[in-house]
């Protein structure tokens, strides 16, 4: 489904350099459930947001379901991660302006649903992440774990074949960490692919591969369960 | 889709309550302040353009000079409209109107019907051509008979209305202390603006026959006002040549046969009645006329609202945007396309637009009684858009929406959509960089567009100030005379009250709130007459112009005048046959002689000579507007012709002294209207013109000031939301509170001082032409710049102050925690 080769990427300013990734080589599954752990700075978001598309890569390739991102402009990248990629932030990242029904419709809304085939979807996901009583609520009237359980289903309400988190659980207590990551994993078992950015041990051993990045080189990979 | 854009668009605008309503009003006190001045502007071009076939109609004016001096008035003599129908058939109709003193009565202006006196406030008299030129709509009568009869009227239908109420009033007759009128016609006052100020026309041949006759042959009178109609294939400049060759021609034989020198010309001249209204260089217009230059300025300055107040919008939608960032980065990230981002932004644009819109012209539409109060008119908001060209506006504003609509929506729109979405959540940096490079700084943007809104803003601070002080100065100028607590008293114009007017003087004086009285053809502020004197010996021609008054007994001491040589008038001097003069210090210089007192001075009075000498010089007396250099004035000893009665009472008895003159009055002349008016105020509303401009640019500047405050309050609102982190991080290192805020005001604050110096050089120079339409004016110096950004400055500071002193008072460890 997605595969990596010598991916690099680096960031330049007027005078310094910095390489974030360094030939990354990743291949990913239909269904896998994939952990990128490492040190702050090591390259853990960057290569999450190149593999979500919404990143350059600098030289490498990659290429996603086949298909080489780099050759893609940015109207059909839009178009792919629209049908395809789900994203799950740290920090959220949901519209205060919008109600918690609006935010998970949105995706839908970019992707030209009617109005009628929208609202039976998220009625669906609502049900199913057991968040109907609140989407008439605002963003900032929920905790930070229903806050990530509307990002949750914000990303999963156009069934996307990849779902990507970026420390879901940062910004939670332990017991709302833990509901996300059963989410995560329920959802996993149903057949969405995962790559979730971690720093915690026990939110990685929820998922099936564990990929270590160190100064934007991956430095080891375990198979959960195994080591 | 579109449909979602504004239900999305108005939920985001109702979440985010602060920042739309602070656009809204913004944007709307702007476009409601623009409504307003265009309004005004709009009316003022219309005068004199509903007419049929106006651009064939002319006015007649005269221009004449004696001895260098050169004088412009609107007068003409009578005949001319006469001659033009006689002499030139190029001329399709020619009429005169005559010249009436607002401040005037005559005859007519108390008429009585049923037994009740009615007063008819302005009259004017016109042969059966007037109404064939202007085509008042008559709602009773027929236009074209309706002047031609002697001894009839055409009135307005508001005088109609008073009179006879609902009954038809053609037919019916007016009594007045001289004679009867039959009314002939009834008009409307159209609503379309015109020179003309009056509420009724007495035909031309009511005159006596005496008079029209001397009317008729007088080529140097300057009586009435004459209009004539051209036909359409007539060259308007061949017809001022032939005219003015004709008239010349007659000019002359007149002189010769009267056996009279004159070192000087006579002219006249055609000027298009669509330009009346905009001529203030005449003497003896209209009062309503308004100087085109305060047009432009306001026209300047309404653009100059409009530009800030968009400013502001475009500023706000700025600041906003980077707010949005992350709004934009989620959004990309979810899937929209630039094109369904930029249709969201663009989208919320215009639901502020039209609502601030619909808010601003139903403020104009609530505020417009008050408006016309201001200045003076009668105008409606539907009326001034759906006619005359006010169309052209309607869809100015339509354009203007759209077109900030989609600056203000364009900013998140187009700049921001175009960036990377990993960058654009990782960021509220205000550069945005390209390739490592700065290649746009909204910051600088805004500060630009602050810069422009404060030069206005300063700019019109500074020149109300130097408005005011000029006003100021010509309230408290030194006129030559006390002008308080005085009566002016318009008296019948008929002989039986004129023997009358020593007793009823004395009468007048017998009250203890009263300090003294007089009387007087002419009193400061009203109009002048202007007669050639022979000075010195009447064998040796010594022909001079000059200013002229007929005064009463003690018209001076009353005035308080001071004098600088020789006497004031008293009754045992006065002489039927011989005249006496007090001149001003002016008239002594004019006419240059070593001594004054006891030089003669004689003056052609119904064709024969009238001797007299000077007796007394007094300080300058200035008996017009300060607009003018003070000119030289002849008073001559004349206490038969008592046009006035001034009475001078007491401080703060104003109302005790108007109830005895009533008293008085009542009992000399029975079924007539006591005409007053009080001198200060008359002599105010010679600068009626500059006092609503200086009451218009106060309202202006606040407006200004208002707008611009709001937007800085907004824009402080953005930069404290960006800087809340980095201010608990200075308060933890030990900020000072105040330090922190004047941090946060600084940046604004200088944009303000360098608006300050660009503002004032452009105020300097447009100023200066102001005060120069003054003879006597105050300097510009350099306090009220100083004063003007001062003003300023401290409301900024104020503004930004009350904005950031709550985040700056917040304990630390609440700031740092902020996720801005």
């Amino acid at each position: 489904m997605i595969e990596t080769f010598n991916l690099t990427k680096t960031f330049k300013t007027e005078s310094v350099e910095t390489i974030a990734l360094r030939d990354v080589n990743l291949k990913v599954e239909k269904g896998d459930f994939m952990a990128i752990m490492g040190p702050s700075g090591c390259g853990k978001t960057t290569l999450l947001n190149i593999l979500g598309t919404i990143d350059d890569i600098t030289s490498g390739s990659y290429a996603f379901f086949g298909q080489d991102i780099s050759k893609l402009n940015e109207k059909q990248k839009t178009e792919l991660r629209k049908r395809n990629i789900g994203f799950v932030f740290q920090n959220f990242n949901l519209i205060e302006e919008l109600s918690v029904y609006e935010n998970i419709e949105l995706p839908l809304v970019y992707l030209g649903w009617k109005k009628k085939d929208r609202t039976t979807r998220v009625n669906e996901v609502v049900n199913q992440l057991n968040i109907s009583h609140r989407k008439d609520l605002f963003p900032g009237q929920l905790s930070g774990g229903q806050q990530q359980r509307v990002a949750v289903a914000r990303a999963i309400i156009a069934k996307p074949a990849l779902l990507l988190a970026d420390e879901p659980t940062g910004n939670l207590d332990s017991m709302h960490g833990e509901e996300v990551m059963m989410l995560l994993n329920d959802l996993n078992k149903s057949g969405t692919t995962i790559i979730m950015v971690t720093h915690s041990q026990r939110d990685a051993s929820y998922s099936r591969r564990v990929v270590h990045l160190f100064d934007g080189q991956i430095i080891n990979e375990n198979i959960v369960g195994l080591s | 889709m579109v449909g979602n854009y504004f239900h999305t668009g108005f939920k985001v605008l109702l979440r985010q309550k602060g920042y739309t309503l602070l656009n809204i009003i913004g944007l709307a006190m702007g476009i409601a302040v623009f409504t307003f001045i265009f309004l005004f502007i709009q009316s003022e071009i219309r005068y004199d353009r509903q007419w049929t076939d106006h651009q064939n109609i002319y006015r007649i004016t005269s221009e004449y000079s004696v001895d260098e001096t050169v004088e412009n008035i609107a007068l003409t003599p009578f005949r001319l409209a006469d001659d033009f129908m006689k002499e030139f058939p190029q001329v399709e109709s020619a009429t005169n109107m005559f010249f009436t003193d607002p401040s005037d009565i005559n005859d007519v202006s108390s008429v009585t019907y049923n037994d009740v006196v009615y007063e008819i406030p302005d009259i004017t008299l016109s042969g059966p051509n007037f109404f064939k030129i202007f085509d008042y709509d008559f709602v009773e009568g027929n236009a074209d008979l309706a002047l031609t009869k002697a001894n009839t009227m055409a009135i307005s239908s508001e005088i109609a209305y008073m009179i006879f109420g609902d009954e038809p009033a053609v037919g019916k007759s007016l009594q007045t202390v001289v004679r009867e009128y039959t009314i002939s016609g009834v008009f409307e006052k159209k609503c379309n603006p015109t020179h003309h100020n009056f509420d009724a026309v007495v035909s031309v041949s009511s005159l006596e026959e005496s008079s029209l006759a001397r009317l008729k042959r007088d080529w140097y009178w300057l009586t009435c006002y004459t209009y004539i109609k051209i036909n359409d294939t007539t060259d308007i400049d061949n017809l001022d040549v032939a005219f003015n060759d004709f008239a010349t021609q007659k000019r002359k034989e007149v002189l010769q046969d009267e056996e009279i020198e004159l070192d000087g010309y006579f002219m006249n001249k055609f000027e298009p009645i669509s330009h009346v209204h905009y001529n203030t260089s005449l003497q003896y217009d209209s009062p309503t006329n308004t100087d085109r230059r305060y047009l432009y300025i306001f026209g300047i300055i309404a653009a100059f609202i409009l530009l800030t107040a968009s400013i502001n919008y475009i500023n706000l939608a700025t600041a906003r945007s980077l707010k949005r960032i992350k709004e934009i980065g989620v959004r990309k990230v979810i899937g929209a396309t630039k094109k369904q981002l930029i249709l969201q932004y663009i989208s919320e644009s215009i639901i502020i637009t039209t609502i601030a819109f619909i808010l601003a012209l139903s403020v104009v539409e609530l505020l417009m009684p008050k408006f016309n109060e201001l200045v003076g008119k009668e105008l409606t908001l539907v009326e001034s858009i759906f006619t005359g060209g006010g169309i052209y506006f309607g869809i100015l504003l339509l354009l203007l929406m759209l077109v900030l609509a989609i600056i203000g929506g364009s900013f998140p729109a187009f700049v921001l959509t175009s960036f990377k979405p990993a960058n654009v959540l990782k960021g509220s940096s205000l550069l945005i960089q390209k390739n490592g490079k700065q290649v746009f700084s909204a910051g600088f943007l805004r500060k630009f567009l602050v810069t422009v809104q404060y030069i206005v803003s300063i700019g019109l601070i500074i020149s109300t100030l130097i408005i005011y002080a000029q006003m100021d100065f010509l309230n408290s100028h030194d006129l030559g005379f006390e002008k308080d607590n005085i009566f002016v008293i318009n008296t019948p114009d008929d002989t039986t009250f004129e023997k009358q007017v020593p007793k009823f003087l004395k009468t007048l004086a017998k009250d203890k709130s009263i300090t003294g009285v007089s009387s007087a053809m002419n009193v400061p502020g009203y109009t002048e007459s202007k007669m050639l004197f022979y000075v010195g010996d009447t064998l040796n021609h010594n022909i001079q112009t000059l200013n002229y008054y007929n005064v009463g007994y003690n018209y001076f001491e009353l005035l308080k005048a001071s004098l600088l040589k020789g006497s004031f008038f008293s009754s045992e001097i006065y002489d039927e046959n011989y005249n006496h003069y007090i001149i001003n210090e002016a008239a002594a210089e004019f006419l240059a002689l070593d001594s004054v007192i006891g030089i003669s001075l004689s003056i052609s009075f119904d064709e024969s000579f009238r001797e007299g000498k000077i007796v007394g010089v007094i300080k300058n007396f200035h008996f017009s507007s300060l607009h003018n250099e003070v000119e030289p004035l002849v008073f001559l000893l004349n206490p038969n012709n008592s046009r006035y009665v001034i009475v001078k009472y007491r401080n703060g008895q104003y109302n005790e002294a108007l109830k005895h003159i009533r008293e008085v009055w009542d009992s000399f002349n029975e079924g007539s209207f006591l005409h007053y008016t009080l001198l200060d105020t008359k002599l105010e509303s010679l600068y009626k013109g500059d006092n609503n401009m200086l009451s218009l640019f106060i309202y202006f500047a606040i407006f200004v000031i208002l707008i611009s405050s709001l937007g800085l309050y907004g824009l402080t609102s953005y930069l404290i939301q960006q800087r809340t982190r980095e201010i608990g991080i200075r308060r933890v290192l030990g900020g000072s509170e105040m330090r922190i805020l004047t941090m946060l005001a600084i940046v604004y604050l200088r944009v303000v001082l360098f608006a300050g110096i660009i503002s004032s050089v452009i105020v300097y120079f447009l100023m200066n032409s102001w005060l120069n339409s003054f003879a006597y004016h105050i300097e510009i110096n350099v306090w009220y710049f100083v004063a003007g950004i001062l003003m300023t400055v401290t409301i900024a500071f104020i503004t930004v102050s009350i904005r950031s002193f709550k985040v700056v008072r917040e304990k630390p460890s609440v700031s740092l925690n902020y996720s801005g």
